[in-house]
């Protein structure tokens, strides 16, 4: 069972942003899967650490974006990725640090984190940058 | 031979900066802004130029008067303006040589960087043909043997139909129309001298133009106060009836000179044009080869623009898409102008060691040390050092005593240029315990080897440059060092000073990672400066 399902309305009309999106969407469901393995100890960090890597990246991108449209609310936005790489990175080292995890919880807030980016994608930066 | 001569070389400037970091501190130390500086001589020769041409009159009869007046009857802003107009280029000549001779020693001139060099090397001509045709304007006895010898030196060359010396025989034949045509020089020249400066900084991205303010308000306060000690003189009237037989020539520029009439045009030719040509081929001399350049990984580019805001030599371009993901750009690097620095693959997101060991290939990255190498070398340094003050320092291989650090009991990762270090490095080192603390070793603040490195470091370290430091990460448990190349018992004795703090901070805490803000936190990290 997946995480989380791909759904049209995620779509915010710029090619590579969802594409990107579906990417980590397919990272996030694999994490899920894997995190109900045996073996999750070990390989559920790898994941976490690519997650992390694809999500730096992605908002790399949405910022090099924003910068070239000269979006007004660039700053907050920005906090907003910063303060989501943080949580991601706080998720990554509970993981870690406990090994013994409830893997529930665990899906639950990476699915509220992912979800929440979505939630960062507000009509006006759509509008820029198309 | 060149190696012991680079070597020798490195050591006397050691010498010299090192006391000018004492006195001054790095960051505004004039020898790691000898380029910019030129720059900054070159507009103040501009300004004080412009002043002066207000008052300067452009015929064989009135110059000498007019630029008397500008002396001694309006010494106190034309007498100092004259003065700051000749100091000013004699500063010019010495940091552009120092610039020549610190970029030979510090082998900056071959590989991708012969561009400058060559460049640089050309525009050495324009300086000095700036400078002496201003020495004619004045229309002294200095102006008059360089009339001469000047006429001498290019009769030698098989150019002109009839000699240009003649001219100067007697006062009859030097027209003010000809006075006209070397005023026309003097505005001309530096005109394409300052085009050539801009060619010559065209392959590097940020070129410093402009030295830091303390420098620039220091020196200008240094030529003033110069100016008003010893205002530049003129050295009576011109005289073409008569042979000028004593002159004090300006040695800066005329170096050369006295050696025309002594040896001969000819043999001066061979010493300037052969020099020139020499200098102009040394990069070649022998050629050298780059590291291999950086190499981008399009699976894992997605075009993010951050590789090509830091590098510091334009390399890295941003093209379209070429493999059909719906990406707009990816980054592109051009090997003609890659200096293999690594400061690209420490600016990509995606190089980051808590990936999958087995796909860590960062969107841009380095050949010689890729990131998976550096994340692997990391854990290698780490592994056999135990307690609560293990460090790991990351260094750049341009830096401080290497040697120094193989002795201080820490482990030690290599690095083109710190720049090259992805921030994230620092994050997974401490947070998976790694290491106690981290340590980042580069170059001398405000002289790094690879121009920008130091600089993205701090800013990324401090939350100002992508990709940040995470502000989770304790800053007290990362220090920096700008040590430059000669500090090594001050860099062991930093070393231990950050163990012993590190000892007394106990062992990171286990479970529940602080969650501080990246975006708000006070991301203040030790530092530690050199000197």
């Amino acid at each position: 069972m997946s995480l989380i399902e791909w759904d049209e309305k995620f779509s915010v009309g710029v090619a590579a942003v969802d594409y990107e999106h579906r990417e980590l969407i397919g990272l996030v469901n694999e994490t899920y899967d894997r995190l109900q393995r045996p073996d999750a100890g070990v390989t559920v960090p790898d994941f976490l650490g690519e997650i992390y890597a694809r999500i730096s990246a992605h908002f790399a991108l949405e910022e090099n974006l924003m910068r070239a449209k000269r979006y007004a609310h660039f700053d907050e936005h920005k906090a907003d990725h910063e303060r989501l790489l943080d949580e991601i990175r706080d998720i990554m080292d509970d993981y870690e640090d406990r090994k013994i995890f409830d893997t529930e919880r665990l899906a639950q807030r990476l699915g509220t984190w992912f979800t929440v980016h979505f939630r960062t994608h507000d009509a006006r930066l759509h509008r820029q940058l198309e | 031979m060149l190696e012991s001569l680079q070597r020798a070389g490195r050591r006397a400037f050691a010498l010299v900066e090192n006391a000018f970091d004492a006195a001054f501190g790095p960051r505004i130390n004039p020898f790691y802004h000898l380029g910019a500086l030129g720059f900054f001589f070159f507009w103040i020769v501009a300004a004080s130029g412009i002043y002066l041409f207000i008052f300067f009159e452009t015929s064989i009869d009135g110059a000498y008067g007019s630029v008397e007046y500008l002396t001694h009857t309006q010494w106190y802003l034309g007498g100092v303006t004259r003065s700051l107009h000749r100091y000013a280029s004699d500063a010019m000549v010495i940091v552009v040589l120092l610039h020549l001779a610190r970029e030979f020693v510090l082998d900056r001139y071959r590989g991708v960087r012969w561009y400058a060099w060559l460049t640089g090397v050309m525009l050495l001509w324009f300086l000095y043909a700036s400078g002496i045709s201003g020495y004619w304007l004045v229309w002294d006895r200095l102006a008059q043997y360089i009339a001469v010898v000047t006429a001498e030196w290019f009769d030698w060359l098989p150019l002109f139909g009839e000699s240009i010396a003649r001219n100067f025989l007697d006062s009859a034949t030097v027209s003010d129309r000809f006075f006209s045509l070397m005023f026309f020089m003097h505005l001309g020249i530096p005109l394409f001298l300052l085009l050539g400066m801009w060619i010559h900084i065209q392959r590097i991205s940020r070129a410093r133009t402009n030295p830091p303010r303390a420098i620039m308000f220091g020196t200008l306060a240094a030529l003033t106060a110069l100016s008003l000690v010893y205002p530049a003189l003129s050295q009576g009237p011109a005289d073409l009836d008569t042979v000028v037989s004593v002159v004090r020539p300006d040695w800066f520029y005329l170096t050369l000179y006295p050696l025309i009439d002594v040896w001969s045009p000819g043999a001066v030719w061979a010493v300037a044009g052969g020099g020139s040509l020499l200098l102009m081929v040394l990069p070649w001399l022998p050629r050298r080869r780059e590291a291999a350049a950086a190499v981008v990984s399009l699976p894992n580019c997605n075009g993010c623009g951050r590789c090509f805001a830091d590098c510091p030599y334009s390399a890295v371009i941003m093209q379209p898409r070429t493999d059909g993901l719906p990406y707009a750009s990816q980054a592109s690097v051009d090997p003609d102008l890659c200096t293999a620095c690594g400061i690209c693959a420490g600016a990509c997101p995606t190089a980051t060691p808590f990936r999958r060991t087995t796909e860590l290939v960062a969107g841009i990255d380095m050949p010689l040390l890729p990131v998976r190498a550096m994340r692997q070398r990391t854990l290698d340094a780490m592994a056999p050092l135990s307690g609560t003050d293990r460090v790991l320092v990351y260094v750049c291989r341009s830096s401080s005593g290497l040697g120094a650090l193989a002795a201080s009991g820490v482990g030690v990762v290599t690095l083109p240029c710190v720049g090259a270090l992805p921030p994230s490095f620092i994050d997974f080192a401490i947070s998976r315990r790694h290491a106690d603390g981290v340590m980042l070793v580069g170059c001398a603040a405000g002289d790094c080897y690879q121009r920008l490195g130091i600089d993205w470091v701090e800013q990324r370290l401090a939350g100002q440059r992508d990709p940040y430091l995470r502000g989770r990460v304790p800053r007290n448990r990362v220090a920096t060092a700008w040590a430059g190349p000669r500090d090594g018992a001050e860099l062991a004795r930093r070393v231990a000073a950050f163990r012993a703090q590190l000892r007394d901070m106990g062992p990171y805490p286990q479970g529940g990672t602080p969650s501080a803000s990246t975006a708000q936190s006070e991301m203040h990290n030790v530092t530690y400066r050199m000197g």
